[in-house]
């Protein structure tokens, strides 16, 4: 490798006014594996420098358009100017796929209250509560969610109270989030604003008893492109009983109900872990990370659930489905190595993905040099290890942090502490942990958090990665250098690449994407050959 | 003669409107065409004017109409002297955003036309402090030119004026708005008018008037009249002509100086305030 | 059926709009600030403003799209948002070094009260704008008009700030093109050449996001109009300003602070707004029509009389932006066509009657319907109450197209799911023409589609 990141990170920072510079010295990593096992410190979670360029977007969207958007049959009113709900309408791709033709299916309605000049200066109460009646009459639904965007906090408009005034009045579920964009540094407030909400309006509302013996709910899948569906089938094919997921595909009532599993599947940690905790204190119900991008991840969380439910008819059954789709994958997968060996990858994405997707990378022979995420924690980074140590800073103090105590009547441990300790020692499986991103990647890896436009063109220049991966606004940008970019928020409108058959897909589309003939062509044939900027050798 | 923009503050209850209404009374009354804007969410920075409170404030005709096809007529009404008043008006107290009322109606105001008319003075009646962007509106974009700031003698309206004398600080190097003085509405403290003076110059700037404590403006107040209009003879009413008369030949007008918290108490402590100090606070003279 | 809970039961709604037939300012200032050369928007909110339009002109464009954020937090919410833009401004000119930045407000900062005069001028007082850089700024409140209200405050800004009344007077005309595609500027600036009228235009995007892929990414691409491209407008012998709800602000700011005479038109789309725009630049700038373009009209001519059976009384559901619509709604009615439901969300002074006249008296059964609560729901409720032959409008409209099972035309902003519209006009007898294909396509494939057997035709 020719590029040294320690250098080219020295590089990078020289630009930045001093204070910036420290504070981006910080967040740009060269991951290494410490003797005693630590990886080193990343800043991450903290406010995006003004007029830098960011990836990130608002709490609002981490709110509304990723965790309870998806569900189909909560009536989502966002209480605003009309952009805030026109933006999260339809545009995170995550499919639903009702009960039946006349099921309640909402996913494709964008309601909002449409404030007007006069609603902010005289207050916007009054037409959120009417709009809550129209949308009640016009819907029929079993619940409505409200969020606030920014102008709703500064003039004060109570959207709980209206909440709280309109369940009673029309006698459905109804509550409010206080999800102003400007409350967090970016999506990721958003995320444990909408948990916190699910959690004390939704979650337990619902007694209806299964009698499958292996019960689970998969948190943070949100069925982009599909990826909720793969899992489905496999879960089901495994007979796992899938009480509800979080919340691709999913309804008001399996939230509800999700009380009812006995192990929780967390799949992207950072949206979705504090629901996982909430339930465990409340409930009794623990939970394991799960990773199911990549047929390798997948076949290994398989055997975690069955390890779990420690029963011999699931295990072989998992086996089973494990050894019919990984032919499959490997069929495909060693066409695709032989194409994709040795080439490089670039991720910048998520709270979660970044890391899952390294994983598929790997088993084509890619080797992810730099990566970092677009609204990460710590823990996201450096494992749930460092969760103690963590400060709660200004921004976060916002969020509400809600106070489980168990359930008087409804708490019930599923396994005991020794269980769990006895399941710990046996395999390699923990619970209540992430082990994070740098764990996993190589030594002397860049691990950059919130990266800016610039930091991107500078990396992009140095490694003339063979591919990189972002989302929309960094897409074509890239492209334009003549270094394909896979979207993975959007899987560029394909998909799905959870599980094997995700995978399967997943490698196709690398290496249609890595090899395409197009890129040759950049320079007509009346025109010298363009130089390449340092073209890295890869081996 | 250019028009002139006049942007009135003040603490909350020092009397901006009072002394506002009866100056501006003053120079209508010398034959100046005027309009008054209040921005005030209470709407009655034209009830003396009016003889009573405007019907239908700018904001009234956003809420019942949607700003769509408002008449400027049914906001803008002739008073006293034929000053054309209007109030921005605003939320009930503890809703929506009177800030933004405020940055609302004047852009409605514009756009309707109250600015074409001819006029030699537009005198903004602004709430209390500049509590947020919205109720600096009258000296962004060079809409008022010239502030005047009404205080007293007593502690809180000085520490009120100088903290709007940093208002007028940031807005000056943008839309050139410039203090104009301070008109001291006297509350008969001790050596105020000194004091007043005294202050003034430390901010760069000059006491405009000071206008001595007469109970014939509430009597007047009781009328819904200035004491121009209700007793044009009387002793006060020249107080205010004397006012009216030092604006309308003003030419010093300044970026202020605002005090240091120390100096600003300090000035107190010379002035011998000295008395209104907490017990058990330590006084260095 | 994607909308499975829309029904042809109107009840009046005084307070909800279901899938809205517009969306909010900035995004229409950032679009805007993007036809300047050199130029970097940023939006004064929230970071989620500037990504979601960020992601909107993106996947409209698939292109990149630069702008930056003051990226607000609980803090600038409540002590106001000066510190944010003026670090933003420092990071911008040392990161990014565009000419100008262009900032337009929130409804954040909007409500917050921030004075961007006062801000921007605080910047150029401490020495964080370089010596012949420039930051102006768009006030865009989300909460009024549309993202062609946007468009038009960004598009008068520039006249505003940098329109010179000393500039040297020129022949030249100066074109203010109103929202359209860059493919659409391309054309007119093309039909200028052709007639040989000197023209500056501004907004303009071509060449910023309809950019060829060389294998270097160029962060201000050679496109858009420079300062001192609209400095000399002040100087321009005559404007024209196409659309009014998105030009008629520029078009009077340059009028009155510049005293050059503005002529304000609809968008040219459709063979009759194309004649009125030829003939006005003709007229203004005193030169002849090449044979060329008359040819490209008879041609025009020639198609729409040939293919005629297909068009005549065909029933049209049309949603968008109101000058498109008008002059849409012009073309329609010249092919004998109904538009019946014409739907936008942009509150527009006069809407009802420009398309009336747009009609002339031809659909005295058309509904009509601009502001609020005109949406896309009550267009489909009309469209279910008694259906049409074609759909028109953005590509939410394929929810629709597909439930009811109706042709469909993208046409507006946003278009996510097909190509051509940047590099393909609607202006100018072209852009008829390829309209006029599209529709004409529409109703052939479907034709195609739905004969029985025995009337399948071989030549239509």
């Amino acid at each position: 490798m020719s590029v040294d990141p320690r250098v080219l990170k020295e590089e990078i920072l020289q630009i930045y006014p001093k204070k910036l510079r420290q504070k981006r010295s910080d967040s740009i990593v060269i991951n290494e594996h410490r003797e005693d096992g630590t990886v080193p410190e990343i800043k991450a979670n903290v406010r995006s420098n003004p007029g830098i360029i960011t990836q990130r977007g608002c709490t609002y969207a981490g709110c509304k358009g990723v965790v309870i958007g998806p569900s189909r049959d909560i009536l989502s009113l966002v209480h605003g100017p009309i952009g805030c709900s026109f933006y999260a309408w339809l545009t995170r791709r995550n499919q639903t796929r009702p009960e039946s033709p006349e099921a309640q299916n909402f996913i494709n309605y964008c309601l909002s209250t449409d404030m007007q000049e006069e609603n902010i200066v005289f207050g916007g109460e009054k037409k959120l509560k009417e709009a809550v009646r129209e949308a009640f009459h016009l819907f029929h639904p079993k619940a409505i969610a409200i969020f606030s965007t920014c102008p709703v906090g500064l003039i004060g408009d109570d959207v709980h109270a209206v909440a709280r005034e309109m369940k009673a009045e029309l006698g459905i579920n109804i509550f409010g989030f206080s999800c102003e964009g400007y409350r967090g540094v970016s999506q990721s407030a958003g995320h444990h604003i909408a948990n916190n909400g699910l959690f004390k309006h939704i979650i337990g509302n619902d007694e209806t008893p299964h009698p499958e013996k292996f019960k689970v709910n998969l948190l943070g899948e949100y069925n982009i492109g599909g990826d909720g569906f793969v899992l489905e089938d496999i879960l089901s094919r495994c007979g796992i009983k899938q009480i509800s997921t979080f919340s691709g595909n999913s309804t008001y009532d399996t939230m509800a109900n999700s009380h009812t599993a006995d192990l929780n599947l967390v799949m992207c940690h950072r949206s979705i872990n504090y629901v996982a905790e909430m339930m465990e204190k409340r409930f009794g119900i623990p939970w394991m990370k799960v990773n199911f991008i990549g047929a390798t991840a997948t076949a290994k969380s398989l055997r975690r659930i069955g390890e779990y439910f420690e029963d011999d008819g699931l295990k072989a059954r998992i086996e089973e489905v494990i050894a019919e789709e990984m032919a499959k994958v490997e069929a495909v997968q060693a066409v695709v190595k032989s194409r994709c060996q040795g080439k490089t990858a670039m991720l910048f994405v998520g709270g979660s993905r970044a890391h899952h997707y390294q994983q598929l990378f790997t088993e084509i022979g890619m080797k992810t040099v730099v990566a970092g995420y677009e609204f990460g924690h710590r823990d996201d980074y450096e494992g749930r290890k460092v969760l103690p140590g963590l400060k709660v800073d200004a921004d976060s103090k916002n969020i509400e942090e809600i106070d489980v105590v168990p359930d008087p009547e409804r708490y019930r441990p599923r396994r005991t502490p020794e269980q769990i300790a006895k399941l710990e020692a046996k395999t390699e499986m923990e619970f209540r942990d992430y082990v994070g991103m740098m764990p996993e990647m190589d030594s002397d890896a860049m691990v950059i958090d919130d990266i800016s436009h610039y930091e991107t063109e500078r990396i992009l220049e140095a490694y003339r990665p063979d591919i990189f991966c972002a989302g929309i606004k960094e897409k074509f940008g890239v492209q334009k250098m003549g270094i394909p970019c896979k979207q993975l928020h959007s899987y560029d409108y394909g998909g799905p690449y959870a599980g094997f058959a995700g995978a399967i897909n997943f490698f196709n589309d690398i290496d249609r994407l890595v090899n395409m003939k197009i890129w040759r062509y950049a320079t007509p044939p009346w025109q010298p050959p363009t130089q390449q900027p340092e073209q890295v050798a890869a081996d | 003669m250019a028009r002139r923009s006049i942007a009135i503050y003040g603490k909350g209850g020092i009397g901006k409107s009072t002394t506002t209404q009866n100056t501006v009374a003053a120079l209508a009354e010398a034959g100046k065409k005027i309009m008054v804007v209040g921005c005030d969410p209470k709407a009655d920075s034209t009830r003396l004017l009016l003889g009573g409170l405007a019907q239908k404030t700018v904001l009234d005709t956003l809420r019942d109409e949607g700003g769509d096809e408002v008449d400027l007529n049914e906001i803008l009404r002739p008073g006293y002297g034929n000053v054309q008043c209007t109030e921005s008006g605003g939320p009930e107290p503890g809703v929506g955003c009177a800030g933004r009322g405020i940055i609302t109606s004047i852009n409605l105001l514009e756009q309707l036309g109250a600015y074409d008319q001819e006029l030699d003075y537009v005198f903004y009646d602004v709430l209390g402090d500049v509590v947020c962007g919205g109720f600096a509106m009258p000296i962004r974009e060079g809409k008022a030119k010239e502030i005047y700031i009404v205080c007293s003698g007593e502690m809180m309206a000085m520490y009120a004026a100088n903290n709007i004398s940093k208002g007028v600080v940031k807005f000056a190097q943008a839309g050139g708005v410039r203090l104009g003085g301070i008109i001291c509405n006297s509350r008969k403290v001790d050596n105020e008018q000194e004091m007043i003076e005294e202050f003034a110059k430390r901010l760069g700037t000059q006491m405009i008037h000071f206008v001595p404590r007469n109970n014939d403006v509430q009597r007047a107040e009781i009328n819904r009249k200035t004491v121009i209009e209700w007793n044009p003879a009387c002793e006060q009413a020249d107080e205010y002509r004397a006012l009216a008369r030092a604006i309308d030949n003003n030419q010093k007008f300044v970026v202020p100086t605002p005090l240091p918290m120390d100096d600003l108490e300090k000035l107190l402590i010379d002035f011998g305030l000295v008395d209104g100090v907490a017990p058990g606070t330590e006084v260095v003279a | 059926m994607l909308l499975r809970h829309t029904t042809d039961e109107v009840l009046e709604r005084t307070s909800l709009t279901i899938n809205p037939a517009k969306t909010c300012q900035p995004v229409g200032a950032m679009y805007a600030a993007l036809g300047l050369h050199n130029c970097l928007p940023h939006s004064h909110g929230s970071q989620g403003c500037c990504s979601y339009h960020r992601s909107a002109l993106t996947k409209h464009y698939k292109e990149p799209v630069m702008a930056a954020t003051s990226s607000f937090t609980e803090g600038a919410s409540v002590f106001g948002g000066q510190a944010n833009l003026l670090q933003a401004i420092t990071t911008i000119f040392t990161l990014y070094n565009p000419d100008v930045i262009a900032v337009h407000t929130t409804c954040l900062s909007e409500t917050i009260g921030d004075d961007l005069v006062q801000i921007i001028a605080k910047a150029v007082a401490e020495g964080k704008v370089p010596e012949g850089k420039h930051v102006i700024h768009a006030s865009t409140p989300s909460y009024q008009g549309s993202h062609v209200t946007g468009f038009s405050n960004m598009a008068k800004a520039l006249v505003t700030y940098f329109a010179d009344p000393e500039a040297a007077k020129s022949k030249q005309i100066t074109l203010m093109p109103g929202w359209v595609e860059p493919s659409d500027m391309r054309e007119l600036k093309n039909l200028a050449a052709r007639l040989g009228v000197e023209v500056t235009l501004y907004p303009d995007t071509s060449d910023v996001l309809d950019t060829p892929h060389t294998g270097k990414h160029e962060f201000y691409p050679k496109g858009g109009a420079t300062v001192e491209q609209i400095k000399a407008s002040g100087g321009s012998l005559a404007a024209i300003g196409m659309g009014p709800s998105a030009s008629q602000a520029a078009l009077e700011a340059l009028q009155s602070k510049c005293g050059v005479p503005g002529t304000l038109l609809e968008l040219p789309i459709g063979l009759q707004a194309t004649d009125r725009f030829i003939d006005t630049l003709r007229t203004l700038a005193g030169v002849e029509v090449p044979q060329s373009i008359t040819d490209e009209r008879g041609r025009l001519l020639d198609v729409i009389s040939d293919m005629h059976q297909y068009l005549h009384g065909k029933r049209v559901a049309i949603f968008g932006d109101p000058d498109q619509l008008v002059s849409l709604v012009e073309f329609l009615n010249l092919l004998d066509m109904k538009p019946v439901y014409i739907v936008t969300g942009t509150p527009t002074p006069q809407f009802e009657t420009r398309i009336q006249t747009a009609l002339g008296g031809n659909v005295p059964e058309a509904k009509i319907k601009a502001g609020l609560q005109a949406d896309m729901y009550l267009l489909h409720q009309w469209i279910k109450q008694e259906s049409v032959d074609l759909l028109i409008g953005n590509t939410y409209g394929k929810y629709i197209a597909r439930d009811e099972d109706i042709p469909f035309i993208r046409h507006g902003f946003p278009i996510l799911d097909r190509v051509g519209h940047s590099y393909f006009p609607s202006v100018g007898y072209a852009g008829a023409m390829r309209l006029l294909e599209k529709i004409l396509g529409a109703f052939m494939d479907r034709q195609d589609r739905d004969a029985p057997e025995e009337r399948f035709e071989l030549t239509m």
